[in-house]
């Protein structure tokens, strides 16, 4: 292969160099990041929350444990997570974003949640943690702007104790033809419109609806997350498969 | 999802009633962070039940982590407030019981002592006089009603048990008949005294 010629990836539709698609996804959720919150409850219908709480019925978290919420935004799951886990356990919420981070800092502080939880911007392809560090790794509608989600995948594989667990909450493939036309059609022509009348940016969540799309589905996410070593890994669809949740350990 | 909606609404009530009787918090301390796991056999459902130090967590599960574990049908379930049916319905494998039973005990016994001070949570929108007097206003009512509610059910049992007169005693109806016989005899006799008198009168 010649040297010089750039290994690609997808940015949405597009095609861009690999090297670039990390900042130009932070572009996205800087710009986004202030009405981060707002915009999930109008896009879904406040239906994240549901899905966010299944993820938490799922996790098996107890007190004392170390979680990872990557990607964790603007703090959903780290907030419930803070209390579940009480003062002998650890919340770690990470972000490749410093502005998300800083929205999820200033809610969680609000909320009166300290203590327990730490926030570090990291980059998920490279996880600053020692092996066999967390019994739980969340991330919750992240993975698909991970530039290389097998590594990524073998990152967080890495740093899993035995026994834990990873929980990932995504965009998939609905399960219905008639849903899956109903879900493209909110997707491509109503989404950017209320990003544009809320946020006044049409622009990202047109790259929203196109990342989705691109994003790996049930089955073949479930293989990467069984190549990455991940056993007993199984996914449960959500309002029809808009949503999966994949679940894997490590043991 | 109906299900996760519907578990969500739930825990949002548990957590205002955590609000309203803030004593609940230090009786919940003790359990905090055990995990107690009601099954619902004839639902199929399992709910997890948490109190984690300020809040309680409920959530549809499929997870089998707990340090209390409570299984039954529903109806089973509801009569567990008496501790008296414990032992025959576990011999009838109508429940389960297993883990540490004091975290079970722990969230009934807090609940089941709830003491909610409403005329001080009224009196935040109404001020201190009206709340109380809408409080007293409540009671009375509360109290009229149950006094209606005992007098009903009386009456009802009474309706049930006492013999309701629907249709005529044997010894009414052999009267009533006795009755229409003289009745009939005496119409007889008129009748023949009538034709009798016609009689007479066409001979004349």
């Amino acid at each position: 292969m010649n040297e010089n010629q750039q290994k690609t990836t997808h940015f949405g539709y597009q095609t861009v160099a690999e090297t670039d698609k990390a900042s130009m996804v932070a572009d996205v959720f800087h710009s986004v990041a202030a009405k981060y919150d707002v915009m999930n409850d109008l896009m879904s219908f406040g239906i994240h929350r549901l899905w966010k709480r299944q993820t938490i019925a799922s996790s098996g978290v107890r007190k004392g444990h170390h979680v990872l919420d990557l990607a964790g935004g603007t703090g959903d799951l780290t907030a419930k997570f803070s209390q579940l886990v009480g003062e002998t356990g650890q919340v770690v919420l990470g972000d490749i974003n410093s502005s998300m981070l800083k929205v999820g800092r200033e809610k969680l502080h609000n909320l009166g949640l300290v203590g327990n939880i730490d926030y570090v911007q990291m980059n998920a392809e490279a996880l600053p943690f020692p092996d066999n560090s967390f019994d739980l790794i969340t991330i919750a509608f992240g993975l698909r702007n991970v530039t290389d989600k097998d590594k990524a995948l073998r990152s967080m594989y890495r740093i899993l104790k035995p026994g834990g667990r990873l929980l990932v909450l995504e965009f998939s493939k609905p399960e219905h033809e008639a849903l899956s036309k109903a879900y493209d059609f909110y997707s491509f022509n109503l989404l950017p419109t209320m990003g544009k009348l809320v946020a006044n940016d049409s622009e990202s969540y047109k790259y929203l609806a196109e990342s989705i799309r691109m994003h790996p589905d049930q089955d073949t996410l479930k293989a990467m997350m069984n190549d990455a070593g991940f056993e007993q890994t199984t996914y449960q669809n959500l309002t029809g498969g808009i949503v999966a949740l994949h679940r894997g350990f490590k043991y | 999802m109906f299900t996760n909606f519907l578990v969500a609404i739930v825990e949002r009530i548990l957590n205002t009633s955590l609000k309203l009787d803030s004593t609940l918090i230090d009786k919940l301390a003790p359990i905090a962070h055990k995990q107690l796991l009601i099954e619902i056999r004839d639902w199929q459902q399992r709910f997890l039940l948490v109190f984690s130090g300020q809040q309680l967590h409920l959530y549809s599960t499929v997870e089998n982590q707990y340090d209390c574990m409570i299984s039954g049908d529903i109806d089973t379930l509801m009569t567990l407030q008496n501790p008296a049916m414990l032992t025959q319905l576990i011999r009838q494998d109508k429940l389960d019981l297993q883990g540490d039973l004091n975290i079970a005990q722990g969230f009934s016994n807090a609940f089941a002592a709830m003491d909610v001070d409403w005329p001080k949570h009224f009196s935040r929108y109404l001020g201190d006089a009206p709340a109380q007097q809408l409080w007293l206003s409540l009671k009375s009512a509360q109290q009229k009603g149950q006094a209606a509610d005992e007098k009903l059910a009386t009456t009802l049992s009474q309706l049930c048990q006492d013999e309701l007169k629907v249709t005529i005693h044997p010894i009414e109806l052999e009267q009533f008949k006795q009755h229409t016989r003289q009745l009939k005899g005496s119409v007889a006799q008129l009748e023949q005294r009538i034709n009798r008198l016609l009689q007479n009168h066409s001979i004349q």
